[in-house]
């Protein structure tokens, strides 16, 4: 394990259209840091996401993976140190079983037969799928939460040092999003989670990074930028719901009584 | 009717147990393949041989304990598409004149070659349905890699196979979107937007593809697919493919030798 798996130092990048995305951006992450990049649509987190692992490479600046540079030369070490999981599962899970896809990345390590069977069986018991019943599943017949365990599988089974997540929670009912943060927190990867979630952040991520407009506007604790209204509204971004209302059941109420001359008389 | 297929299973009967099911995948599929191109190869004509072969080919429906119904009716509707095609081969030159009307004439040989055009593609439907409707679509993919079959080429077939699904239910909300805002209005606005929705749809899986390649390299992939491990074929393997091979030759060798 390394103590700084990822530093980027003066990144920037531009689309071909001219759009900056990424402007002079400076980062160290620690190992098993929670970490979660927060930012309004078009902020460049899909982008600063896809430099990780070298599916974009940097323009200008330089990203340090492990001991590494992000160069086309360390591409496949780079792959297997940071595993990307991807906003929308069905991009993610080509293969058209369940065991397919999650021994995909293994297989591309070049792994085989028992070895690559436990990885495989380890990965899926670790986002809790039973692989006697979902092995042979066909991909497209499962539901958007069994999706984004497949993927994250997938991900998990190539056993990297760090795992980058976009938008995690996005399209999943209440429970499979719980169930989802409960497996994330219990993961012992370092974690970096770019999502429009708020309460995730503060759930999960003790460490939040703000972007706008392709830089970095805050890099520091989640509970205090996540108290900064003015600061998040100038970001476009929104203080978590738990935090907009003081209580949300009467039983949760503050205990103070009311002054009884303040009662109305009747 | 096309855009119903995510909601029909194609290996219906895959589960069943029977002598042809207890076959590796590619042993039924390498049966299939040459009982396909012994039945097209033949020449015109020779009926016994396609006899024996329909004999063969009965034996082995009864075997695999498939589901008729569904066979006939998948073979019929596909048979269809395939008989305008056929229809093409019967007005000919050659042999004797049996009906003329204008430029069309209807002679022997025009009719020797329509029957047997038409037996070898009911024949080869037949048995390539039997292998669908008994083998799973990812087993099926597996036999092709074992049997060497590029493997890029495969990784195309699994991502169609994958992608059809969500392609159709992409379509779908396309269609539902637009009903939903009053897409009723005459048949020439509506073949307009269907138009509009293939063109979209078009760009959209471009996009995806792209997505998907991306996911592809996140988790190492470099160009080609990791190969399919492939078990040792076992003792019933080796005598089914005996047995078609037999069969096949038995076939031709009633024309060689009486």
């Amino acid at each position: 394990m390394h103590h700084n798996p990822i530093t980027i130092t003066h990144l920037s990048y531009a689309y071909p259209d001219g759009t900056e995305a990424l402007r002079n951006i400076n980062l160290s992450i620690h190992a098993s840091e929670k970490i979660a990049i927060v930012g309004a649509n078009g902020s460049g987190k899909s982008t600063l996401l896809l430099h990780f692992n070298g599916i974009l490479l940097p323009q200008t600046g330089e990203i340090i993976v492990g001991e590494l540079p992000v160069e086309p030369r360390h591409l496949k070490a780079v792959r297997n140190f940071v595993g990307l999981v991807f906003q929308n599962p069905d991009d993610q899970i080509f293969m058209p079983t369940v065991w397919e896809d999650i021994t995909f990345g293994p297989r591309n390590q070049g792994l085989s037969g028992a070895a690559l069977a436990h990885r495989a069986e380890h990965a899926m018991y670790a986002v809790g799928l039973n692989p006697e019943h979902y092995a042979s599943r066909n991909a497209s017949n499962l539901s958007g939460g069994e999706k984004k365990r497949v993927a994250i599988a997938g991900v998990l089974a190539m056993q990297p040092q760090v795992l980058v997540l976009d938008e995690p929670t996005a399209q999943l009912d209440p429970r499979s999003r719980r169930q989802l943060i409960y497996l994330l927190q219990n993961l012992p990867l370092t974690q970096l989670v770019a999502t429009h979630d708020l309460d995730l952040a503060l759930d999960l991520c003790s460490r939040t990074i703000v972007l706008s407009q392709g830089e970095i506007v805050y890099d520091g604790s989640t509970e205090a930028v996540m108290n900064d209204q003015d600061f998040l509204e100038r970001h476009a971004l929104e203080r978590p719901l738990c935090y907009t209302r003081p209580y949300c059941q009467l039983e949760h109420r503050p205990l103070e009584q009311p002054h009884p001359a303040s009662l109305p008389h009747w | 009717m096309l855009l119903h297929i995510g909601a029909f299973q194609l290996d219906a009967d895959s589960q069943r147990s029977s002598p042809w099911h207890q076959l590796a995948p590619r042993t039924r599929l390498l049966c299939a393949l040459l009982f396909v191109f012994a039945t097209a190869l033949t020449p015109q004509g020779r009926w016994w041989t396609w006899a024996i072969y329909a004999l063969g080919l009965a034996i082995l429906m009864g075997l695999s304990r498939i589901t008729l119904p569904i066979l006939l009716r998948r073979v019929a509707t596909e048979f269809t598409f395939i008989a305008v095609v056929l229809l093409g081969t019967l007005f000919r030159q050659g042999g004797t004149v049996l009906w003329r009307w204008q430029g069309l004439q209807i002679t022997t040989v025009g009719l020797m070659v329509l029957g047997s055009v038409a037996t070898k593609a009911l024949m080869c439907l037949l048995m390539l349905n039997l292998l669908v409707l008994t083998t799973s679509v990812p087993a099926l993919l597996h036999a092709l890699a074992a049997l060497r079959t590029p493997p890029l080429l495969v990784a195309i077939f699994a991502a169609m196979y994958r992608y059809i699904g969500v392609l159709v239910e992409e379509f779908n909300t396309m269609r539902r979107a637009a009903a939903s805002r009053n897409l009723t209005s005459g048949s020439r606005q509506q073949r307009l937007v269907v138009g509009n929705m293939i063109g979209g749809l078009f760009i959209r899986t471009y996009e995806r593809g792209e997505r998907i390649h991306q996911a592809m390299l996140a988790r190492g992939y470099t160009g080609l697919p990791p190969g399919a491990e492939v078990t040792a074929a076992s003792r019933q393997d080796r005598i089914a493919l005996t047995l078609m091979t037999l069969l096949l030759l038995l076939g031709q060798a009633v024309y060689l030798w009486f």
